[in-house]
């Protein structure tokens, strides 16, 4: 994706001076990144099971000597107590819950994920840039203002997506937490007065957002009905494909 | 009708927002609080009510960003896209409840200086365009203009060199003076660049106080007069010779053309109310509270 401003087809209004050096022109657009570490991302809805199998995958990288970079979703230390702050006082908008989000992702991408990149470090995400995708257009974003916003993020090197039903996810939930978050359940949107209704249709409005995105952007889908030993081989498998030309840097001798 | 910029937020209504959205832009040290300050008791005094806001006054992100820039590794897309949530915020929670209940609304800088600020730290110019494309065309744009030269005393007399101020994460170096110079060079470059391109009207701010406190006091008597929000669209220099349909990847730039396309007076398209927050009554802005 390009959001514009590059090449000889600009156009009066958008045509801006830079004081700045030429290498920090542009931020990074969406495209393949060139630089020698690898990045893996894990897509899907809450209880498809994708955080399970990217601890395997981790587990298995770095006893095979990778030097291996885990990031949430959500977790950049500048930005996280004013995520938690408007979640706890519930001061969201679709607005500003999609802002925060990008900011926290900006963070981790400008301070940590793109210097390890190109330190040649394999990086493991906990949902993409796809999970802002799918859960802001399911709040009534717009889509295409979605994805410029995202412009600067690289592109993964696979992107695996945990396609599961929705009943499927919601009985695994179900008996494995206490009730469903605010904003996890779209409550924000008055769906319904009942968390777990309001779970359903918002949940299944990402499901449908991520429907659409697996030929936008390519996502790897992987069969998460299957049993986990299974989804691990495949996942195992197309990941060593990517590793044979990684430079390795080992983390242990 | 107001319009916003190109995009609509979800559940927002830009009918019925009878107050008054009036921007005070300039660099740092140009005097925008001072004046705000002196026109806020006048418009009061002249039985307006009145709201006054600013760069990182929101309830969401104002202590974030504080604390964030207490370090020094706060990036520039990270930065932009901070200043941003608290923007939004303010505009979803201040600023539009505020129009609607009839006030005036002053502004103490507003997305400009967010673009400017961005664009001279190397972030795409139409990537942050894109960004504040959802916020609302203000009453007027007041642009307090002064050169270098006479920023620098200013500076160094009333508070001295900031970090961010001297823009020190763009122009690393030892040299903080050195530093202030280029980094308000650059941001006077793109703020006059902005203001052709989003019509500002400029007012001289190297003169006494009182004098431009008089010359904004006039101005804001004509916005006061005028009808709401259609006084400030920008004016882009389009060329015309792009195919009618021609799809430009960035959606804000294609309703831009669009429009400038269609009408030789360019006006900016409102935004198609958003229907898509699936309760059923379209224009309820989704309670959270």
């Amino acid at each position: 994706m390009n959001i514009g401003n590059s090449g000889p087809g600009r156009i009066g209004p958008f045509e801006v001076f830079y004081p700045t050096e030429p290498a920090l022109r542009r931020p990074q657009h969406y495209e393949n990144h060139d630089f020698p570490g690898q990045l893996f991302v894990v897509e899907g809805i809450d209880g498809s099971g994708k955080s399970t199998q990217l601890s395997l995958l981790h587990k298995w990288l770095e006893s095979r000597g990778y030097g291996v970079i885990f990031s949430q979703w959500n977790s950049s230390p500048l930005v996280k107590d004013t995520t938690k702050l408007g979640k706890k006082k519930k001061m969201l908008t679709p607005a500003t819950f999609s802002l925060i989000h990008a900011t926290d992702f900006a963070d981790r991408i400008e301070r940590s994920i793109l210097p390890l990149l190109k330190a040649g470090a394999v990086v493991l995400c906990d949902r993409y840039i796809y999970t802002a995708f799918a859960r802001d257009a399911a709040r009534g974003m717009d889509r295409r203002w979605l994805r410029d916003l995202y412009g600067f993020a690289a592109k993964p090197t696979v992107a695996f997506y945990f396609r599961v039903q929705l009943e499927t996810a919601i009985r695994r939930l179900v008996g494995a937490r206490d009730g469903f978050k605010f904003y996890e359940a779209g409550m924000d949107l008055g769906l319904s007065d009942d968390p777990e209704e309001s779970f359903r249709i918002f949940q299944g409005r990402i499901l449908g957002e991520y429907e659409k995105m697996i030929p936008e952007f390519g996502l790897t889908v992987v069969d998460a009905t299957l049993p986990v030993e299974i989804q691990q081989a495949q996942v195992r498998r197309i990941v060593s494909r990517h590793l044979e030309t990684a430079k390795e840097l080992r983390v242990r001798p | 009708m107001r319009h916003s910029y190109g995009k609509q937020l979800p559940g927002m209504d830009f009918f019925e927002l009878a107050g008054k959205l009036i921007a005070i832009e300039g660099t740092d040290g140009a005097g925008r609080t001072t004046q705000i300050n002196l026109l806020k008791p006048w418009l009061e005094e002249m039985g307006h009510a009145v709201l006054d806001t600013g760069m990182t006054r929101s309830h969401l992100a104002g202590e974030g960003i504080r604390r964030a820039k207490e370090g020094n590794n706060l990036g520039r897309v990270t930065q932009s896209l901070f200043y941003a949530t608290d923007f939004i915020d303010r505009l979803e929670n201040e600023i539009m409840p505020a129009l609607r209940a009839g006030f005036i609304v002053l502004t103490d800088r507003y997305i400009y200086s967010l673009m400017a600020r961005a664009i001279v730290r190397g972030v795409d110019a139409a990537w942050i365009r894109s960004i504040y494309s959802m916020a609302l065309v203000p009453d007027a744009v007041f642009y307090l203009r002064v050169g270098v030269e006479e920023l620098i005393p200013r500076a160094v007399f009333s508070r001295g060199f900031d970090y961010w101020e001297s823009g020190m994460d763009v122009f690393p170096g030892h040299d903080m003076y050195e530093s202030f110079r280029n980094y308000q060079a650059a941001l006077l470059a793109e703020f006059d660049r902005l203001s052709a391109e989003f019509n500002f009207e400029t007012v001289d701010a190297s003169g006494d106080i009182g004098i431009v406190f008089a010359q904004l006091k006039s101005k804001i008597q004509r916005v006061l007069e005028s009808s709401s929000g259609t006084a400030h669209v920008p004016k882009p220099r389009v060329e015309r010779t792009l195919p009618s349909n021609y799809q430009f990847e960035n959606p804000f730039v294609s309703a831009l053309v669009a429009s400038a396309l269609r009408e030789p007076s360019f006006s900016f398209q409102a935004a198609a109310p958003n229907h898509s927050n699936g309760n059923g009554n379209g224009h309820r802005v989704p309670q959270v509270k």
